[in-house]
């Protein structure tokens, strides 16, 4: 079981390396940084990334470990926190003991390094989301308001994650001897909003489809020639959600009608500084009232599959993310990374509208925290 | 000319009342009580209801009086500020130098005198508009609208306040009507039908559109035609129009010169069980982001501003100004008017399409006035 104090669980020592690493000044960076930099994946440059991660990364890590230790309502106690909290320290330690990187072997040794690292937190998410769920079960009537303090951890916490992971995996991807033609890494200089437009709203009405056996069609407009620079993955993923959520909601009103369900619009916009993807839907919307829960961690319509007696250590493989009132808030923190929003709308008794706004110029730094 | 210190103008002993009533609590009203008090317009509830004005009229005005005697980057000497402040004393002194309501002949002399108060202050908004404007000019040419911040907060509240005494004043003297339209009780329509309402706010703002341009944009409406609910029509009309506007001249301006045909702008009204939303959507080209915060700030306004013409203008040519169009007032104010009775207006906007604007309504009524 996990020992509690950091002091059981870390030597003296290093117990000081990550308050004084945690403390030191965080260093951001911007889409077009990384676009520019690494479209030359030449071993010098390679090195010079695997110097800057080897210093950046143990600062951003070490500052969630302490903030890990210190959350309210005792929330740093939870048995999943605490196993989050490891992999902090783990990872930390790992970073930490590695030496100088003097030459192109150390720098491959360092990105194999880095990968595991990254690995190790792959389900980071549900291993909170537990630590909540387990709090929670302490707490007779939570209100979502009480619980403030948690959400803008989470949040803090979540985009942190993110930019760890994008510094991580676009330096792992500068490596691949063949790239996808005009990749720069995690990074497409001429992705098709459009494109990863159709193909998640397709992913979402598979998952509709096996759900309800049936699915509402969604309707995309825009310029079909229309490419910027982004990360395909997190429009992806973003979009996902959203019509997710959409066709879940549209499905739901019409099930039992004779009416045909009217489709999902999506609407892609380019303008100078912003591209705009608009989903919107006629699935009956949501009361103003109910509108802040639905950027609030752990609130879902959907079933909760934490709610089935998980353990953590079923939680720390599992891979589905589905129910567990996500979607939305960490959406949010992938349009925010980049200098982007997520706003949504609605009207209660005819639908929602969602507006994904993202940065065109990409020379937002990331948000750090 | 108005004298720029309070005390210079006033008795000391007026000055020293419009402190005491400025520091009173102000009473909130809701669209539901209004409505249920004023569907009984006996001669009792009359007195009841002009009493209640004439101890809850003061606070609120003094308080205003008070804000205006101190605001910041020295917008209280501003000429068309000293106007404004001199119309909210003299509305004070005459609601303060009236006696005691005790019967209807004191009722209707009252209602009479704050029917006048109300014509009195009808100017308030292009003068305050002018008085910023005289302020601008003094300030460095560079002005950005977030070193304005405390100004516009100031506008927010005080226009805020405006609405609501209006709105009490005007209920009131309107529950006098002997022949009331069915359905009305004063100010408010019982069936309100916010399509209907809808049609022609946009049929006005199409005219208006067609004046300027030669030509109008279509508007399709959609919802349900029979939906009605308690509201105040005029407040909606108001908002309605400004959006549609604002919709007709972004649209025509994109397509003016183009051979494609304008799209039309599309008004949804959808009726839930807490709120009805009136969306009005436009493919006019959009606003970046950037520039959205932009259109909620008093004198941002893209089009033509007919204060710029008028640098030397007299304070008092300004009360013959009729039109409101190019102040940048529009969305602020209909913003306001939304929130009064506790509903909202939210506007998004995508580069390079179009904008959406969304008026939020509360259906429940239930809200009380904001009191800033």
């Amino acid at each position: 079981m996990a020992a509690k104090k950091l002091c059981d669980r870390i030597s003296k020592e290093l117990a000081e390396e990550v308050q004084k690493w945690g403390c030191m000044k965080q260093t951001g960076v911007s889409l077009r940084h990384m676009m520019d930099f690494g479209s030359t994946a030449s071993p010098r440059n390679l090195l010079i990334s695997a110097q800057f991660l080897h210093k950046e990364l143990p600062i951003r890590i070490a500052r969630r470990a302490i903030e890990l230790e210190n959350l309210p309502y005792g929330l740093s106690s939870k048995p999943a926190v605490l196993k989050v909290r490891d992999w902090y320290l783990d990872s930390f330690r790992d970073m930490r003991s590695y030496p100088e990187i003097k030459n192109k072997n150390d720098e491959l040794e360092f990105t194999q390094m880095v990968k595991m690292i990254k690995v190790r937190h792959n389900n980071v998410v549900p291993m909170m989301a537990l630590g909540v769920q387990q709090l929670k079960k302490d707490w007779s009537k939570v209100d979502y308001e009480d619980l403030r303090e948690i959400h803008q951890f989470l949040d803090r916490f979540y985009m942190s994650r993110i930019g760890i992971r994008m510094l991580i995996g676009q330096h792992v991807a500068l490596h691949d001897p063949n790239p996808p033609p005009n990749c720069v890494g995690y990074i497409h200089t001429k992705m098709s909003p459009l494109e990863v437009a159709r193909t998640a709203s397709e992913d979402a009405r598979g998952i509709c489809l096996r759900e309800y056996g049936s699915a509402p069609d969604v309707n995309i407009y825009g310029d079909p020639d229309f490419t910027f620079p982004y990360v395909p993955t997190h429009l992806h993923m973003m979009v996902f959600e959203l019509v997710k959520n959409s066709v879940r909601a549209v499905q739901e009103r019409f099930m039992d009608s004779d009416k045909v369900a009217p489709p999902v619009r999506i609407i892609v916009a380019d303008g100078l500084e912003d591209v705009t993807i608009k989903v919107s839907d006629e699935g009956g919307g949501i009361p103003r009232s109910g509108l802040p829960k639905i950027f609030t961690y752990l609130y879902s319509t959907a079933r909760n599959p934490l709610d089935e007696h998980f353990t953590t250590t079923d939680v720390a493989t599992s891979s589905t993310l589905a129910g567990y009132g996500y979607g939305i808030p960490i959406s949010r923190l992938y349009a925010r990374y980049f200098g982007g929003d997520l706003q949504i709308i609605s009207m209660e008794g005819y639908g929602t509208d969602a507006y994904l706004h993202l940065s065109r110029l990409g020379d937002s730094q990331e948000p750090l925290s």
